[in-house]
């Protein structure tokens, strides 16, 4: 059905995701530019490049610390979330009992949250249960928007497991712990994995939860905030640029193996 | 056959998938108010020429011609033609009705003489009329095959084609909508191009087949000659069980095995056949005594038995070939597992065919 | 060793998530209501409840924050659904084995803090910045900068939250049958009808996700009027944080915050209290 109309259907489709990627990509760009100027503020055209504002912020021990805070925060938020929402998924789509169309929609309401809110009603919850605020309340406020999240993205590669695989291995003479560890995880393998990058690549994004639940720790986007807010600082796009890659890197890196595993699991069996 | 005017006509019709011919040089007419049946095994090209005829895909070459008049370039949606998927396709948003009235609706009747039509082509398909509310994802299998007609027959297309739309439905409802579809056929005067790859469906319904292989058609016949005169081994096998022995003609006219003693008699070989194989329908071997009642024996041993309904089948080895032989059921085999049986055949039941 | 109530593997599997909402989220929110009856400016649970902080909002101008807010979530929300069905259209249909390459690409800037992302807006419009950088150095051109006006706040909100509106689109398009499309078309239908008649119709779960998500997470926006809009619009987020932070009175940041979730949680429930995720997501 290759008509003219339709070539020209797609040709403007094409132009027009196309055109979508650049204007998601110009700040990016921006930025990049940014963190390479010499100069203390940032001017268009770029009178002159250098890495001076890599090496000092690479240097300073406040910007290490915000690190070291963020990447704990991920860490943690990653694991429990995973650890969460492989069972919650399971009860989303793999068994079939009573509460489970009420479930599936409860759980949903934390991703139809507006963020900041949820923030400050932690922030309120906490405050209640009179707890110190710290980079651990943060953990617990991320995980409350991230396992809804990575539930989800468990969930739809859980929809096309095959409960018939468990039931073989059991008949098989396999135990309950057997089949999970030899069969469940593995086939799931590839739904935990996506599900445990979003959950770190979220947390370590995050702003409107860290915002309000911190408490005297600072994570990576609240310093961001702090300083843009109070104007021009050279170190902003430094640590915006490594952000950006550092979640491309782990994006098409993380694909790619899952990619690689899959092609070599094929080869084996051909 | 009485002559038709030809409705439909195909012109060395080729569609090239990047180096595969999926359809390839295909010559064609048929016939108007003919139930032509193109039957293939899964990748053979069939789906992609009855795309071809419904304007869905564009041939690479050649030409198709509606009534003597080129439709290469008119899409599927100015054709007056349609089309019954596979998935049948139905409208899960819709009712029964609306699905029916679909075409109507896009040509913009009016919505009394929609209902009326819809009505009158569910009385056709034998479909309740209180169906007409009813959602269609609500219907069992058989309904939805109605339907996704019904909805077909409503665009009144000069020309409807099928694309194996029966090939997920359990086997006596098959059996049953088969005829139904033939009556339909009858009911409807209208041109019908079916396309499934159980040539046994084929035969029930249709006044002509086409065989296809590989992207080309190997034999157009009706039911009777491709079922009792098939020109190529590929046509023979295609039907279901059969003998296939291949022969070479020696100098005398007798035809030679390799995997068998004794010179074999057969159909006289055309001029210029040197070797091919020699066919027997199971139905046609019989259990003898000695080698003088049949003009063709060999002998074995009973290897197995199969039930097949209304009919035995036996499977007797000899030497490394297996030959199988159907009986009635009244007309059972009464031998061991394992006997010396002996088995013949007559040369005026056997067909020569080339590879 | 029976137990009294056995408890199947669904169950089972849903208690600890269950458990975790409850504490985290239901809880919170319960709170939330609780504080918003509190006397202003208290911190204490324990005081007789009033509706007074309602009586306070009802009295000020918060309203023009509240419709601000609205008004700003429901253009992105049309803005978006322009920009975004055509590239999800493609993803589905047109990009063939460029579409997973492209929806990583759409993939990526989701995962970088928002605060990073708007920012590099600012340098692309600010004074002096790459856009109006480059018009003055190439053609000369002095062009007053759309930073903190109401376009450069509407500009973030679309640019943040386009992710949330393509991705749900994309799965609604991807389970509309294609042989459906097919059918239509061979019954007569134009490609105009076909797209209303069977494509917008199929696909529509996936679009009200889409919307919904984009609208909520609009409404909850905070970032983009501070950092793209210099203050130009207050959002009644805004309004809630000033009024936990700066003005220390958090029952009235409760009960806006009420105010809030009664409007969001009502969109949201309408929307999915007939949904079937079961076919949206596994596509059974």
């Amino acid at each position: 059905m290759e008509t003219k109309g339709q070539r020209v259907r797609h040709a403007f489709i094409t132009a027009w995701a196309l055109a979508v990627i650049v204007f998601l990509y110009l700040p990016t760009v921006c930025i990049t530019i940014a963190s390479f100027t010499a100069s203390r503020y940032f001017q268009f055209p770029v009178a002159k490049f250098g890495l001076d504002w890599w090496e000092k912020t690479f240097n300073s021990i406040e910007i290490r610390q915000l690190l070291s805070t963020s990447i704990s925060i991920a860490l943690c938020v990653t694991v429990i979330a995973v650890t969460l929402a492989f069972f919650g998924a399971l009860a989303f789509a793999r068994y079939d009992w009573k509460g489970r169309s009420i479930y599936q929609k409860l759980i949903l309401l934390p991703i139809f949250f507006p963020q900041s809110v949820l923030g400050l009603a932690l922030l309120l919850w906490f405050n209640m249960l009179g707890l110190q605020l710290s980079w651990m309340t943060a953990v617990f406020a991320h995980l409350v928007w991230i396992v809804p999240v990575v539930t989800l993205v468990i969930a739809i590669q859980v929809y096309s497991f095959d409960p018939a695989l468990e039931e073989a291995a059991f008949d098989l003479g396999a135990t309950r712990w057997q089949v999970l560890r030899e069969v469940t995880l593995p086939v799931l393998f590839p739904g935990l994995f996506s599900g445990a990058l979003f959950a770190f690549l979220l947390s370590w994004g995050n702003f409107p939860l860290s915002l309000y639940t911190t408490g005297a720790d600072t994570t990576v986007p609240e310093y961001l905030y702090a300083k843009m807010v109070a104007g021009y600082t050279p170190g902003v796009p430094v640590l915006g640029t490594v952000s950006t890659i550092g979640a491309a890197f782990l994006l098409i890196g993380g694909y790619g193996l899952i990619l690689a595993m899959r092609r070599a699991r094929q080869s084996a069996t051909e | 056959m009485a002559a038709r005017p030809t409705i439909l006509s195909l012109k060395s019709v080729r569609k090239i998938f990047g180096t595969l011919a999926a359809v390839d040089s295909i010559n064609l007419d048929i016939g108007e108010g003919e139930f032509f049946t193109i039957v293939g095994p899964s990748g053979s090209g069939k789906t992609t020429l009855l795309r071809m005829l419904a304007g869905m895909e564009q041939p690479t070459s050649g030409d198709i011609l509606l009534r003597g008049e080129r439709i290469n370039d008119l899409p599927a949606n100015r054709r007056p033609t349609c089309m019954v998927f596979q998935s049948l396709a139905l409208f899960p948003h819709r009712t029964v009705g609306e699905n029916i009235e679909f075409s109507l609706k896009i040509r913009g009747e009016a919505r009394d003489k929609r209902k009326a039509r819809a009505l009158e082509l569910m009385d056709l398909l034998r479909l309740p009329q209180a169906y007409y509310g009813k959602n269609v994802m609500k219907c069992s299998g058989g309904e939805r095959q109605r339907v996704a007609l019904a909805r077909a027959l409503a665009y009144d297309p000069q020309i409807l084609f099928f694309d194996e739309p029966l090939s997920a439905i359990d086997y006596k409802l098959r059996k049953t909508l088969e005829k139904e579809l033939k009556d339909i056929h009858r009911e409807t005067k209208k041109t019908f191009v079916y396309i499934t790859h159980s040539l046994e469906e084929a035969m029930v319904m249709s006044d002509r087949i086409g065989v296809m292989r590989e992207g080309k058609l190997v034999q157009v016949g009706s039911p009777h000659e491709i079922y009792s005169a098939p020109t190529t081994r590929f046509v023979s096998e295609f039907i279901g069980d059969v003998n296939v022995i291949p022969v070479d003609v020696a100098g005398d006219g007798l035809l030679k095995s390799v995997s068998l003693k004794d010179a074999l008699k057969g159909p006289v070989p055309p001029k210029g056949f040197t070797s091919g194989h020699l066919v027997i329908r199971p139905e046609f071997l019989r259990f003898i005594g000695k080698p003088s009642e049949a003009d063709n024996s060999v002998s074995g041993r009973l290897y197995n038995e199969y039930a097949l309904g209304s009919r035995i089948q036996y499977q007797v080895r000899v030497g490394e070939r297996v030959f199988i032989v159907e009986k009635l059921r009244q007309q059972m085999f009464t031998g061991k597992l394992d006997d010396e049986v002996r088995i013949g055949w007559d040369a005026k039941d056997s067909i020569l065919v080339t590879d | 060793m029976r137990r009294l109530v056995q408890l199947g593997q669904g169950e089972k599997s849903a208690i600890p998530l269950l458990l975790f909402l409850l504490i985290g989220f239901a809880a919170p929110l319960l709170a939330v209501i609780w504080f918003s009856f509190m006397p202003a400016r208290t911190f204490s649970l324990f005081a007789a409840p009033s509706l007074a902080n309602y009586a306070t909002i009802f009295e000020s101008t918060s309203y023009i924050s509240f419709l601000w807010s609205l008004g700003l979530a429901a253009v992105t929300v049309i803005l978006l659904a322009l920009i975004c069905y055509p590239v999800a259209y493609g993803i589905v249909r047109v990009f063939g084995k460029w579409a997973m390459l492209l929806t990583l690409l759409f993939t990526i800037p989701l995962f970088v803090s928002e605060n990073i992302r708007l920012y590099g807006w600012i340098l692309f419009l600010i004074k002096n910045g790459v856009l109006l950088g480059s018009l003055k150095s190439i053609f000369g051109l002095e062009l007053e900068s759309i930073l903190f006006t109401r376009t450069a706040i509407l500009l973030g909100m679309v640019y943040v939250y386009l992710p949330f509106m393509l991705f749900p689109m994309t799965l609604g398009i991807s389970m509309v049958p294609s042989e459906t499309r097919d059918a239509a078309f061979d019954l007569g239908a134009s490609r105009w009808q076909v797209f209303r008649e069977i494509e917008l119709p199929l696909s529509m779960p996936g679009i009200v996700i889409g919307f919904l998500l984009t609208f909520v997470l609009a409404v909850g926006a905070i970032a983009e009027a501070k950092v793209m809009g210099g203050q130009r619009i207050i959002p009644i987020t805004h309004d809630i944080e000033i009024a936990f932070t700066y003005a220390q009175n958090w029952p009235l940041g409760a009960a806006l915050a009420v105010l809030l979730m009664l409007v969001v949680g009502v969109l949201v429930l309408l929307a999915l209290r007939r949904f079937d995720l079961d076919r949206f997501l596994g596509r059974r």
